[in-house]
C-alpha cells in the first residue's frame, strides 16, 4: 500500500472522537479517491501497526488503540497525571464494587435478565442496573421466553472502552469453580494489587488519613 | 477508659459477607459448619440492629435461609434418583461459588479500568454531555428508550396543574324573589320589569326573577301587559288592581 494512505488512515482515526472501524476507513478512501483503489482491512491494521512503531521510534506520546473492533488515538498510560490534573474530577470516578459486581455477571453471562443477576449477587439490583443503563454501559437487548418475558441485558461499545477492549471475548476467562477452590492466594494477591493502587490514591489525595491515625 | 471501636466492613450482600466468613475462619466451603456460620450472621445482624442502621430484606432472606438448612441438618437426608443423599447445604454452597467467581471477575475488571482509567482517548476528555447539552442533532445521538423513558417522567413530574374554576352559589331562591315582586308592585303601582333586574349583578338572580313572576302570573297574583318600550312589560298587582 501506497505510502500516502498511511497519511490518511492516520487523519481519519485523528479526526474522529469514536473508535472508527476499519470498514469505514477504506469507505472514506473509496469514495474519495475511486472504487479500484485496492485496500484491505489487513492491509489497514499493518498500516496502524506501522503508525504505531513510528510513534514508537520518535517517542511520542500517543499510540492508536484497538477499542471496540476500532481505532482511537490515545495518550500512553505514563501521562495520565498531567491530563488527569486538567480533566473535571467527575470523569475520572471509578465505578463502586456493586456495579463492577454487576457489570461482570452482565458482561460475561449476556443476554441476561435482572432476576438472573440478581439470583448470583443474592441482593435487590433494581438501582444498581438504572445507574448502569443511565452511563451507558450496558443496554436493553431484547426480551427473554421466560415467563413475564423480562428485559435482557448486554453490554455496549462504552463499556468495551471503559474497559478498554478490543472485543467483549478479550476479557479475561473466568475460572472454574473447581480452581478456584485450588488456589486462594490468587484472590489475595489481587487485594494486594488493589491494595496498593487505593494507597497510591490515597497519597495523591494528601495526608488527611494519616492525620487521622496520628491522633 | 478504653473506646471501643466498631469496624463495619462494607459487604456487597448476605453471599458476600458469608465469604467473609468462610476466608476468615478459613472454613472449607464444601463442608460449612452450618449453626456457627448461623451465629456468626445473626450476630452481624444484630450489630447492625444496634447501629440502627436497616436491614435489607436480601439479609432476612438468607438468615431464613440459614435456619432451613440448619433444621434440615438435624433430618434424616432426602435421597435424590441416584439413592445418593442430598446435603441441605448443597445449594448454597453452589450459590456461593457462583457468585465468587464473578467477584473475582469483578477485581479482574477493577484492574482492567484502572489501566484504562490512565489513557486518555482522544476527544474524549470532554465534560458530561448531560451537565451541559450540546447541539440538537448530537443530543439525538446514542437516545436509547431508557432516555427516553426517563424525559417522559421528568415532564410528567412537571406538568402544570389543570386550572380550577371555583364556582360560588348564589343564594337565591323563587320564594325569595316572589316576596320581593310582591313587595315592588304592592303599592298598586305598576313597575317596568327591565326596572326590577336593573341591579342584579349575578344572572341565575335575574333567571329566578323570572321565574318567579310567571309562578305569580300563573297563581294569578300579578298580571304582566306590554309595554310602550321594545322588549319590557310592564307588572302590576292583580290583588289590587284586579
Amino acid at each position: 500500500m501506497d505510502k500516502i494512505y498511511k497519511s490518511i488512515i492516520s487523519a481519519l482515526i485523528f479526526a474522529t472522537d469514536e473508535p472508527i472501524k476499519a470498514n469505514e476507513l477504506i469507505k472514506a478512501i473509496k469514495a474519495i479517491d475511486g472504487e479500484d483503489i485496492a485496500v484491505s482491512v489487513q492491509e489497514v491494521e499493518t498500516a496502524v501497526e506501522e503508525l504505531n512503531e513510528i510513534y514508537e521510534q520518535t517517542e511520542q506520546p500517543f499510540r492508536i488503540r484497538r477499542i471496540a473492533e476500532g481505532f482511537i488515538y490515545a495518550t500512553d498510560a505514563g501521562y495520565a497525571n498531567y491530563i488527569g490534573y486538567l480533566s473535571s474530577e467527575s470523569s475520572r470516578r471509578r465505578l463502586s464494587q456493586a456495579a463492577v459486581e454487576t457489570l461482570s455477571i452482565i458482561a460475561y453471562k449476556q443476554p441476561i435478565t435482572k432476576p438472573e443477576v440478581e439470583t448470583i449477587r443474592g441482593v435487590n439490583s433494581d438501582y444498581i442496573i438504572n445507574t448502569l443503563l443511565e452511563k451507558n454501559l450496558i443496554t436493553i437487548k431484547g426480551r427473554a421466553d421466560s415467563m413475564g418475558r423480562p428485559l435482557l441485558y448486554g453490554t455496549t461499545d462504552e463499556f468495551l472502552m471503559y474497559f478498554g477492549l478490543n472485543r467483549i471475548t478479550d476479557l479475561p476467562k473466568p475460572r472454574e469453580i473447581e480452581e478456584i477452590m485450588k488456589d486462594e492466594d490468587f484472590l489475595e494477591q489481587k487485594r494486594q494489587i488493589m491494595l496498593n493502587q487505593m494507597e497510591e490514591v490515597a497519597e495523591n489525595e494528601g495526608g488527611l488519613n494519616e492525620d487521622e491515625s496520628e491522633n | 477508659m478504653s473506646i471501643y471501636k466498631i469496624k463495619l466492613q462494607q459487604f456487597e450482600g448476605p453471599l458476600d459477607l458469608l465469604l467473609f466468613f468462610i476466608k476468615r475462619d478459613e472454613i472449607d466451603i464444601y463442608d460449612i459448619p452450618i449453626s456457627k456460620i448461623t451465629k456468626d450472621f445473626f450476630d452481624y445482624l444484630n450489630i447492625i440492629k444496634q447501629l440502627d442502621l436497616e436491614i435489607a430484606g436480601d439479609f432476612i432472606l438468607m438468615a431464613s435461609t440459614l435456619m432451613q438448612i440448619k433444621v434440615k441438618m438435624l433430618l434424616p437426608r432426602e435421597i435424590d434418583e441416584k439413592g445418593e443423599e442430598i446435603d441441605p447445604r448443597d445449594e448454597l454452597v453452589k450459590a456461593l461459588l457462583e457468585y465468587k467467581r464473578y467477584k473475582e471477575m469483578s477485581e479482574e475488571l477493577v484492574l482492567l479500568e484502572s489501566d484504562t482509567m490512565k489513557l486518555n482517548f482522544r476527544g474524549y476528555n470532554k465534560e458530561d454531555p448531560k451537565e451541559n447539552p450540546p447541539e440538537f442533532d448530537t443530543l439525538l445521538k446514542n437516545i436509547t428508550i431508557f432516555d427516553l423513558i426517563k424525559a417522559f417522567r421528568t415532564v410528567l413530574e412537571e406538568k402544570k396543574s389543570e386550572p380550577v374554576h371555583k364556582i360560588n352559589k348564589i343564594n337565591v331562591s323563587i320564594e325569595e324573589q316572589v316576596n320581593f315582586l310582591m313587595s315592588k308592585v304592592a303599592d298598586g303601582t305598576p313597575v317596568l320589569f327591565i326596572n326590577l333586574i336593573r341591579d342584579m349583578k349575578e344572572k341565575i338572580r335575574i333567571i329566578v326573577t323570572f321565574i318567579a313572576m310567571l309562578e305569580l302570573v300563573k297563581m294569578g297574583r300579578i298580571g304582566i301587559k306590554e309595554s310602550e318600550s321594545f322588549n319590557d312589560f310592564i307588572i302590576y298587582s292583580a290583588e289590587i288592581n284586579g
